[in-house]
């Protein structure tokens, strides 16, 4: 035992100086600092049940570590028997009535925290904003029809109501300082909202398995002020639509330059400047001899398709030496 | 009765030494051929473990990206559950079963050989994907359409076929066994052995049986539409089609609840029957532990969609199923304080079995109150699908199931093989496995709570997300490690023959298993005692022991 005794100390230093860490920059001992009432009254229901589990693992995982001290054999031979307790009714009613109303109590104070976290606010008048999840990005339609690219755009303080779709796979959108995730599922409608309480951006990730990049489909919220997000959707949002489609779309498998990654080299495909062979490829996808490109502009209108093709064209296409090549 | 000591004693080429174990209809034989395969499969999943752990170690690694990492995700949650847990428990079963009762063999020898084997196809089956066109499955251990659909952009090739033959032929095998078990159980009790004097391990396997026949057809229905989906142009779950989504959740998690159960009942039989030997008492409320097994069994049929609180369900499901979650815990509560006043002013000796039941209680306990927060559903739409899941259930399926199945394997090894494992060896097994296993797994709910959700190839935060992940991969070297001392432990005690031979009864346990020889001959018993308690050799012994005085 007392050779044991230093790789024991050493393991208790080294788990308090993590909890220490962790504990110092709230590193994960609790969900994330939540800036969302949905998202703060989670945290309350969670600190509740936290009071009673840790409680209940204390006494359970305390008795324990007793009982293997106390009762441990000290040398005593196998034959020695501990009294022959067959059982006790009582101590079973009440080690069986207890937790239900521990639980009892968790689940009332779940039903009670339940509207704060689920509903929004009742007086509020909601900003309605579509969430599409496509392998791998996320697309964001704003009331006044213009789009966004794997950043949302919302006004700090605002209720906003997401309808959350899919067209291909099963994702969930989630962005933990925003409140729990809602699975975007083809052929359903989901609804979830947030208010942002203070400006920042806020990240988060896909968080169903949905294919090869289910690791790079990341989103952003950006709560600004209300003026800088009626600019936003005013204008910028149109004017960047081409840059954020080939950086939140292509670029994840063509590579940011179109040098290819998983997908094969694009930058001097000709294809890529033209509208109509593009727009064919991105709303069919493509079956081709090194793999299958998913049709990833499925739900892209004329203009979006347009303007990826003229960011494409400036920034990203290189003619081939000898001729295009065929994709 | 002529073809019966046929079957036993077997003449001619049959009783080679491996011709014998081919054509072996001998349940002993069966059963340690389902554990010895389930163990091969372990070390198999385990590796896959390693090699994800080695990516997810510090973050944007290209050491396993992309699909590579999905397949190895899918075949490990696939090998781990469906060729590790429910044929390990179907071995353990299948040795003791019949022996616990103080039954010859099985009800049907022939059916059980085919079970095994079945199991073994079905194994081969999954891990020969790994050569079909396109690798093998690569949609999680779920497959959820449609990314488990045959769309170019989904799972195309052969891998998802495969994956669905091989849980077609694994579940034939498990309903099969699970059937043999029931009339086993039923029909084969040694006189004198009523219900309530049955050993507790029995009726996890009489429990375990019954779940299988109700649970196995949902999954069987849901990967046979999935089947047609793929190769017959049907749109059962192709939305643009009329297809639903989510029904293939429900008939997959109608299963997929139960089946932890499946996997986890057992595991509770066996520390129900370990616990009283090395504490020198009775288990403590046989009737509240027993029962409690059938009240799991029964509301783990209804709790299936607590999986699925995200998908938007409605508050009226998602608060049906939050209580009858809730409701589970209470009989599985009632199981850990009565293992623990088993314990209490008992005669603690503490052998391996002993030390892995002890781990056993204080891990499954960690991780049935993390399930707290999961079944809590506003709590689990921040959860779900995180890395704090991952922790939760392994906390239950390696720190529960498989620290009880360590356990098992140290208690009954001697009876199975005759020789006792070295002691020193397998308390080196625990150490390792234990603190490995709570460095691998414990980092692993902070992770979930800062972001982070499970079935991602890689990451891209440095700070606590790369110190986590670190002490998680190294934990998993150290667990990996642990079980090697136990794969060691069996080499030095049967190949280099270090390990001590042993009679009937090592233990002086409880139970007709260990009123056989060690190992039992292939007729099991000359006699069996007339039953009068649910602790039959205890009895023996004393009144062998007032006879002496």
């Amino acid at each position: 035992m007392r050779r044991k005794l230093p790789i024991f100390v050493l393991a208790v230093v080294a788990a308090l100086a993590t909890a220490g860490i962790a504990a110092a920059t709230n590193g994960g001992l609790t969900p994330v600092q939540p800036e969302s009432p949905n998202a703060s009254h989670t945290l309350t229901a969670y600190y509740v049940i936290l009071g009673f589990t840790a409680a209940i693992f204390v006494l359970v995982e305390g008795l324990l570590v007793a009982f293997i001290w106390k009762y441990r054999s000290r040398g005593r031979a196998r034959t020695v028997e501990g009294p022959q307790v067959h059982g006790h009714s009582r101590l079973e009613v009440i080690w069986t009535v207890i937790p239900v109303l521990i639980l009892a109590v968790i689940g009332a104070v779940v039903f009670f925290q339940l509207p704060k976290i689920d509903s929004a606010p009742a007086s509020a008048n909601p900003i309605h904003i579509t969430v599409e999840g496509h392998q791998f990005y996320w697309q964001f339609d704003y009331p006044n029809k213009t789009r966004s690219i794997n950043t949302l755009y919302v006004p700090v303080g605002a209720v906003v109501d997401l309808k959350v779709v899919a067209t291909d796979v099963i994702h969930s959108w989630w962005i933990p300082a925003l409140g729990g995730k809602i699975q975007a599922i083809p052929g359903r409608v989901n609804h979830t909202w947030f208010m942002a309480e203070k400006a920042g951006t806020y990240e988060g990730q896909c968080a169903e398995l949905c294919g090869v990049y289910h690791a790079s489909m990341t989103a952003q919220v950006v709560a600004e002020s209300q003026s800088a997000y009626d600019a936003y959707i005013g204008s910028q949002a149109a004017a960047t639509i081409g840059k954020q489609e080939w950086s939140g779309v292509c670029a994840t498998c063509h590579g940011n330059l179109g040098q290819g990654g998983y997908g094969p080299n694009i930058a001097s495909n000709s294809l890529v400047i033209q509208v109509a062979g593009l727009e064919q490829i991105l709303r069919n996808g493509f079956n081709g001899p090194t793999g299958a490109m998913p049709p990833v502009g499925d739900t892209w209108n004329s203009t979006q398709i347009r303007a990826l093709v003229a960011y494409v064209k400036t920034n990203v296409y290189k003619a081939a030496p000898v001729g295009g090549t065929t994709p | 009765m002529a073809t019966r000591s046929e079957a036993v004693y077997p003449v001619g080429w049959k009783s080679g030494r491996v011709a014998s174990w081919l054509v072996t209809v001998d349940h002993k034989r069966i059963g340690i051929m389902y554990i010895a395969t389930s163990i091969f499969f372990f070390a198999l999943g385990g590796i896959l473990a390693l090699l994800m752990r080695a990516q997810l170690a510090t973050p944007g690694e290209h050491f396993l990206t992309k699909n590579s990492y999905n397949e190895v995700m899918t075949m490990h949650g696939t090998t781990m559950i469906f060729l590790v847990v429910v044929p390990i428990m179907a071995g353990f079963g299948n040795f003791l079963v019949p022996l616990m009762i103080g039954a010859r063999d099985m009800a049907f020898p022939r059916l059980n050989a085919l079970s095994y084997w079945l199991f073994l196809l079905g194994g081969l089956v999954l891990w020969l994907s790994w050569f079909s066109k396109g690798g093998t499955a690569h949609a999680g251990w779920w497959s959820y359409p449609t990314l488990s659909e045959a769309m170019p952009w989904a799972s195309p090739g052969h891998g998802q076929d495969y994956w669905i033959l091989a849980i077609h032929i694994l579940t034939l095998s498990s309903v099969l066994g699970a059937i043999n078990f029931i009339v086993t159980i039923h029909h084969m009790r040694t006189p004198g052995m009523t219900w309530m004097r049955m050993p507790l391990f029995v009726w996890a396997m009489e429990t375990y049986s019954i779940l299988l026949v109700v649970a196995m057809p949902a999954i069987s229905a849901a990967v046979t539409l999935l089947l047609l989906d793929r190769n017959f142009g049907t749109h059962f779950f192709i939305p643009g089609h009329g297809g639903s989504l989510l029904l293939y959740q429900h008939m997959f998690w109608f299963f997929g609840h139960p089946e932890v159960y499946i996997m986890v009942l057992p595991a509770f039989g066996m520390i129900s029957e370990i616990l009283p030997v090395f504490s020198r008492k009775p288990i403590f409320g046989y009737k509240a532990v027993a029962f409690s097994t059938l009240a799991i069994a029964f509301f783990s049929m209804l709790v299936w969609a607590h999986h699925m609180f995200t998908t938007g369900m409605g508050i009226g499901l998602d608060g049906f199923f939050m209580i009858s979650s809730m409701v589970i815990a209470v009989p599985t509560g009632i199981k850990i304080f009565n293992w623990l006043a088993t314990t209490w002013r008992g005669n603690l000796i503490f052998d391996s079995p002993l030390l892995f039941s002890f781990g056993f209680l204080a891990l499954f306990t960690f991780g049935g109150l993390t399930g707290i927060f999961l079944a809590a559903f506003p709590v689990d739409w921040q959860l779900n699908d995180s890395y704090f899941i991952v922790a939760h259930f392994h906390y239950v399926a390696f720190g529960g199931i498989v620290f009880a199945l360590f356990a098992g394997l140290y208690y009954w090894w001697p009876k199975m093989f005759g020789r006792m494992l070295d002691e020193r060896l397998a308390k080196l097994n625990f150490w390792l496995m234990f603190i490995g296993f709570n460095m691998t797994f414990l980092p692993m709910h902070m992770l979930g709570l800062l972001g982070m959700p499970r079935r991602v190839y890689t990451y891209h935060h440095g700070g606590l997300w790369e110190i986590y992940n670190s002490i998680s991969t190294a934990g998993g070297v150290l667990t990996a490690i642990g079980v090697a001392v136990f794969v060691a432990n069996i080499w030095i005690t049967h190949v280099l023959r270090k390990g001590a031979r042993v009679g009937n009864d090592p233990w002086l346990a409880d139970t007709l298993e260990w009123y056989a020889t060690s190992p039992p001959p292939p007729h099991n018993f000359d006699s069996v005692p007339y039953v009068t308690s649910a602790r039959p050799l205890r009895d023996l012994r004393r009144r062998l022991a007032e006879e002496a005085t």
